[in-house]
């Protein structure tokens, strides 16, 4: 029963770190069609901005989410108006010409994070990084609580603005159908802009989170961006609350995995591919589909 | 007519009077030219920039003090040290680019056993000497008569601790048997680990491996992992990591409640690094390296003195085992008197540093070409404070053992 327990809470936390790194990526990719590869660089560029907020100005990683959030949302805007707008569109897939400019941000990231902080390995200890609490007889570190809220907050704020706002209705109207919105009178653009704007904000969010839990450097991300990638094409691509729901799913797997099975922990990244590969061929559109299929089943 | 010959008459006169002066002196001033391959930018920059620094004060001090003796010559070292920004394959091209465009007379290689894998294929190719002082891996030696390299296995790192564990229980200080709990890192490095602390537990029944798991480089989540070495209920916690995955794993180890008698992340746990992310998490834990500063050989005195009057800071490993590349060619060179690469590999490969500053004090090459000398264990101990453990001979402390809890 214990072990239950602990294999349901450590799942939850996980999940709740998994879909943090995600939410920024399916913002970007619901609205504009475009796989952000250099959401990695931004989550390393969120994680040592909150590290250079902690070091000159002892603000703490989880106060400075009140800086970075605003700064990474500009920042997100300014990178859209000036690179990414410039794209050519290509309907309802992903352009080479947009994969290749944001690898190519990133690599830019990256090299300027060598710059401005070397290659030197970073990490933020504040007084609650070692401490844990039990947790219905689970101890449970601190950070991964914070974590864990904070990325609940996120998913609450998102529905929130995607379902009782205008401007979360225009992105709605544009993540569904792009040319009708434009019809309807949305500014496509300035939304794009906003979504982009939003999907930077949640990568240096991700980033600020991770700096509480990992050590890092300019090549911080890699590993985590792969993974988002798996939950956001579990999630559905555009759902935000499909990505909470596909990063459970994967962190409960990889947790039973290890408790219950003789399977290598080394091989949860392929464990994470097997499903990514299982989904795009079994449920396209991945748990929403599921959903719409027993919707209707039920009314047929 | 007569005069324009007489003009060319004596055109040539100077132009031969020149070069047969000009030899003799051209061939006193040639230099040795060596070539470095180091990762000065990129992910490898922390380390590849301390080597860059040590090769130069080591190139330096030997040029100060008038060169090297050559078969009698007094000849400068004219050093190209080239970046491969952390890049294999850049790593690879411009040690080719060093020994078939610039033809130097031998090469030292970089920092990082993937880089240096790739750079050890092209020694074979020019037939020039090639000495690393940054790859521990022994898949990299042994193929090629040209390659050498001064980091001794981690295998032996890892053997090395493993003959600090029996001591402890010859001393009374741990009670057999031993259960281990072992998690290696998937690379070539810890696989090297493993093989190491396996060998030895099948050689000595006192231990016994109960847990042998690997992890991907840069895990996201290890309380899977941590949750299976929690059930195994081990005596003795043996990791080898990189240094992010270290402090990713041990805060959540602590943060588990996790305890075992010893605990040791290879060769992490006495860095810098580590400590600053760890704090009061890191005390009692064993680590071994290739080098210390603690090291009792007037030697490795009279290195710290000097690296830190010209540095303004105490060496790392990294510093020594690199000044220990560049000297031990140096010294090869020396005794092969000629620049002829033939000559300056079979003297690498016949050398006795007699005055290393590496454990041991006695630098040397096996038959592969690896140097396999001894490593230092060190225990961390409260207040940042760091002992050497082992060997015996070289104690600046007592072991603690087991670590006490909490």
């Amino acid at each position: 029963m214990q072990q239950a327990l602990d294999v349901v809470v450590n799942s939850f936390l996980a999940a709740g770190l998994y879909a943090t790194m995600a939410y920024g990526l399916a913002v970007i990719y619901g609205v504009m069609r475009i796989i952000n590869l250099a959401h990695a660089g931004i989550m390393m560029l969120g994680a040592y901005t909150t590290f250079t907020l902690f070091t000159h100005f002892s603000i703490d990683p989880f106060l400075s989410i009140v800086v970075v959030v605003p700064l990474f949302f500009a920042g997100g805007v300014a990178l859209y108006r000036t690179v990414v707008r410039r794209l050519p569109r290509s309907g309802s897939t992903p352009s080479m010409e947009s994969l290749l400019l944001l690898f190519g941000v990133w690599l830019v990231l990256q090299n300027l994070a060598y710059v401005l902080w070397s290659g030197d390995t970073q990490s933020i200890l504040t007084s609650y990084t070692l401490k844990s609490v039990s947790l219905l007889g689970v101890r449970v570190g601190v950070p991964s609580l914070g974590v864990f809220g904070m990325s609940a907050l996120s998913l609450l704020v998102l529905e929130f603005v995607l379902h009782r706002t205008y401007l979360g209705k225009a992105i709605r109207a544009v993540t569904q159908n792009r040319d009708a919105a434009l019809l309807s009178g949305v500014d496509a653009d300035r939304i794009s802009a906003v979504a982009f704007g939003v999907g930077t904000a949640f990568a240096g969010l991700a980033g600020t989170l991770l700096s509480t839990l990992f050590a890092f450097t300019p090549d911080f991300g890699r590993s985590f961006l792969l993974k988002a990638f798996c939950i956001i094409v579990l999630g559905g691509l555009e759902s935000v609350t499909g990505v909470a729901a596909g990063a459970f799913v994967l962190a409960l797997l990889e947790n039973v995995t290890a408790a219950y099975t003789a399977v290598p922990t080394s091989l949860q990244d392929a464990l994470s591919f097997t499903l990514l590969v299982v989904t795009l061929v079994v449920l396209p559109q991945g748990l929403p589909g599921l959903s719409r299929l027993a919707h209707v089943r039920r009314r047929g | 007519m007569t005069g324009i010959r007489s003009n060319r008459s004596f055109a040539l006169s100077v132009l031969s009077l020149a070069l047969a002066f000009s030899g003799p002196a051209a061939a006193q001033e040639a230099a040795i030219r060596i070539g470095a391959v180091l990762p000065v930018t990129g992910k490898e920059s922390k380390i590849g920039s301390a080597y860059k620094q040590a090769t130069e004060f080591a190139v330096k001090e030997v040029n100060d003090a008038g060169g090297l003796d050559v078969g009698g010559k007094r000849m400068k070292i004219d050093l190209a040290l080239l970046d491969d920004t952390s890049d294999a394959s850049r790593s690879e091209q411009l040690v080719e680019q060093l020994m078939a465009q610039q033809k130097v007379h031998a090469v030292i290689g970089g920092y990082g056993s993937q880089l240096v894998q790739a750079q050890s294929v092209v020694p074979d190719r020019y037939g020039i000497p090639y000495v690393s002082g940054g790859a521990g891996a022994t898949s990299i030696y042994g193929r090629s008569k040209w390659v050498f390299g001064v980091l001794s296995p981690v295998e032996n790192l890892a053997s090395t601790q493993m003959d600090f564990l029996s001591d402890l229980v010859a001393q009374g200080k741990l009670k057999k048997p031993l259960k281990i709990a072992l998690l290696i890192e998937n690379t070539e490095h810890g696989k090297d680990f493993q093989k190491g602390v396996k060998d030895y537990a099948k050689a000595h029944p006192e231990f016994s491996v109960v847990l042998d798991e690997s992890f991907e480089l840069y895990a996201p989540d290890f309380k899977p992992l941590l949750g299976r070495v929690a059930a195994a209920k081990a005596d003795l916690f043996m990791c080898d990591a990189h240094l992010e995955d270290f402090i990713s794993m041990q805060r959540t180890y602590t943060q588990m409640g996790l305890y075992h008698q010893m605990v040791t992340y290879g060769a992490r746990g006495a860095d810098e690094a580590g400590r600053k992310a760890l704090g009061a998490a890191t005390d009692y834990i064993f680590a071994s390296g290739w080098w210390s500063d603690l090291l009792p050989y007037p030697q490795v005195k009279a290195f710290t003195a000097k690296w830190k009057a010209a540095a303004g800071s105490a060496p790392q490993w990294y510093h020594a085992t690199a000044y220990e590349t560049v000297r031990v060619l140096f010294a090869a060179i020396q005794k092969a008197g000629s620049l002829n690469p033939e000559a300056i590999r079979a003297a690498l490969a016949g050398i006795e540093l007699k005055d290393s500053i590496l454990p041991g004090g006695v630098l040397k090459f096996t038959k592969t070409g690896q140097a396999v000398l001894p490593f230092v264990v060190t225990q961390n101990k409260p207040d940042g404070k760091v002992d050497i453990v082992w060997p015996k001979e070289a104690r600046t402390g007592e072991a603690v053992a087991p670590m006490p809890k909490g």
